[in-house]
């Protein structure tokens, strides 16, 4: 069988599976990104100067 | 107010302040001529392919010029907040679309005889062949791109990229309408009999013109209301 | 709760993908005609599947949010939406790749490869026109109707372009043509595959769905922060 025949079913394989894993990379980055924007954000919820009464 | 009267008063309204100002006419008229100029570089004018081509070139154009329309569809009610005025007033949602959709059709089809003539010299093409057909062709399609056009436009008024968003939005779903109007252009400027098969074209037509029609009723509210 | 779902999810689609990939490349042999190649088609046409069912259960929701308002099906649907564009463009690319070397050409505008493409440039308009509506139950609105359209539009574009072209193989699996187009054993590893890819597209959905939770929460924290 003609050698690309191989060659060419080892790039769509690696394809597939490339798109998919930047698809998980992206997801995952994304996950830490909002993890860190969640726990600022409650940070900033948590400081005294919002939650006091002012005088 | 009955909704056809609201939907007339929604379109006379909006062809009024168009023809009193002609800023999307003249846009949509003027791009329309210039790509029409562009594509006699790109395609040899007198050639028999450019002429067996003339239907795809033609709908290329009038969907193009068309985004320049629908983009002011609702974007000229942002100014004063005469959306906000619109939206409260008795108008109810369907017909302020349907009214929006109308008087796209309406500049539409004027674009589209403007660059029907321009077109017929430019090119040699002989479009008066089978006028009726040709017409009433223009209008099934034509009708498509509008609703859409009102619908998409209503979507995206408020976005930041609101021009570029549109096209990108509303071109692919115009995919099938436009392959339907190319194949009966086509056949139509060629002057050449319809077939069964292509007849076939002008179901989906008037499918596609009745699904979104009935779409664009029921998701008026949804769309509309901020 | 949801992670170890996904978790599970995940561990079933390696177990699966373990077992499919030892039959392709170990078990099965070359197609007659198309030799190694063949071996594409347990990717690209499962992709494809997962990619068609995803934008129809993208349209379930999307009926459900604007009947109920509730944004867990909006969240669900975006979720749907963008998982099943990262199959469908492996549906794409592995569909070049194999083409090139069947046909010769990267690309031809047959019915199915034009339609898959529409498709993608739909949704890809949805993930757009989500990403610039800042105010979230005027994205989840907006996206509904443009997820309902698209997703109608889907079906008029298929069947538009099925008429207009096709050189694109025919249909091969036996719950299509009653059997004797596709070796069974083949086809068995094909729907074993098919499996797996949902299963990992369910365990993406999951995940992508939980971001979309901690987005909304993000949002209202941050407009409880402004008003105190």
């Amino acid at each position: 069988m003609d050698a690309r025949n191989f060659t060419f079913m080892f790039y769509g394989f690696l394809a597939a599976w490339l798109i998919v894993l930047i698809y998980v990379i992206s997801l995952a980055r994304r996950g830490a990104r909002l993890k860190k924007e969640l726990d600022n954000v409650k940070q900033l919820l948590k400081e005294p100067s919002l939650t006091e009464p002012r005088p | 107010m009955r909704p056809i009267r609201q939907v007339f008063a929604v379109a006379r309204k909006d062809l009024a302040i168009e023809l009193r100002t002609k800023e999307s006419l003249n846009a949509a008229g003027a791009f329309a001529i210039a790509i029409l100029l562009l594509f006699s570089f790109a395609f040899d004018p007198d050639s028999e392919q450019t002429h067996r081509m003339a239907g795809g070139l033609l709908w290329l154009v009038f969907t193009f010029a068309g985004a320049l329309v629908f983009n002011r569809g609702f974007a000229r009610e942002l100014p004063n907040e005469c959306l906000d005025a619109l939206l409260s007033s008795p108008l109810s949602a369907p017909s302020l679309l349907i009214g929006k959709a109308l008087a796209n059709f309406v500049m539409l089809i004027a674009v589209e005889i403007v660059s029907l003539i321009v077109f017929g010299i430019f090119y040699n093409v002989q479009w008066l062949n089978r006028p009726w057909e040709l017409a009433a062709l223009c209008v099934l399609a034509t009708w498509g791109i509008a609703i859409l056009g009102a619908v998409f436009g209503a979507l995206t008024v408020n976005l930041r990229l609101r021009e570029l968003m549109l096209p990108v939005i509303i071109y692919p779903l115009l995919i099938p309408l436009l392959i339907a109007a190319i194949e009966l252009t086509n056949t139509l400027l060629s002057n050449q009999p319809l077939t069964p098969d292509q007849l076939l074209w002008g179901r989906v037509l008037v499918v596609f013109d009745i699904v979104f029609t009935s779409l664009a009723f029921a998701l008026a509210e949804t769309i509309l209301v901020n | 709760m949801r992670e170890k779902v996904a978790i599970g999810l995940s561990i079933a689609a390696g177990l699966l993908l373990t077992y499919t990939l030892y039959s392709m490349f170990l078990v099965l042999p070359d197609e007659a005609m198309q030799g190694a190649i063949y071996r594409i088609l347990f990717f690209h046409a499962p992709a494809a599947i997962v990619g068609m069912i995803g934008y129809f259960v993208a349209l379930t929701l999307s009926v459900l949010y604007l009947s109920s308002g509730n944004f867990k099906y909006d969240s669900l649907a975006a979720s749907v939406i963008e998982v099943s564009l990262v199959f469908s463009v492996v549906n794409i690319v592995t569909g070049s790749i194999w083409a090139r070397i069947i046909w010769g050409i990267w690309w031809t505008w047959d019915y199915r490869l034009t339609s898959a493409l529409v498709c993608v440039l739909i949704f890809a308009g949805y993930l757009m026109m989500r990403k610039a509506i800042e105010e979230p139950t005027q994205r989840a609105r907006l996206s509904s109707a443009l997820c309902i359209f698209g997703c109608v539009d889907v079906v008029i574009v298929w069947k538009s372009i099925e008429w207009f072209r096709n050189n694109h193989p025919g249909p091969v699996l036996s719950i299509r043509t009653g059997g004797g187009t596709m070796d069974p054993a083949m086809e068995h590893i094909f729907y074993w595959n098919f499996l797996a890819l949902l299963l990992i597209a369910a365990a993406l959905v999951l995940v992508r769905t939980r971001q979309e939770a901690t987005a909304r929460e993000i949002d209202s924290l941050r407009r409880l922060a402004n008003a105190i």
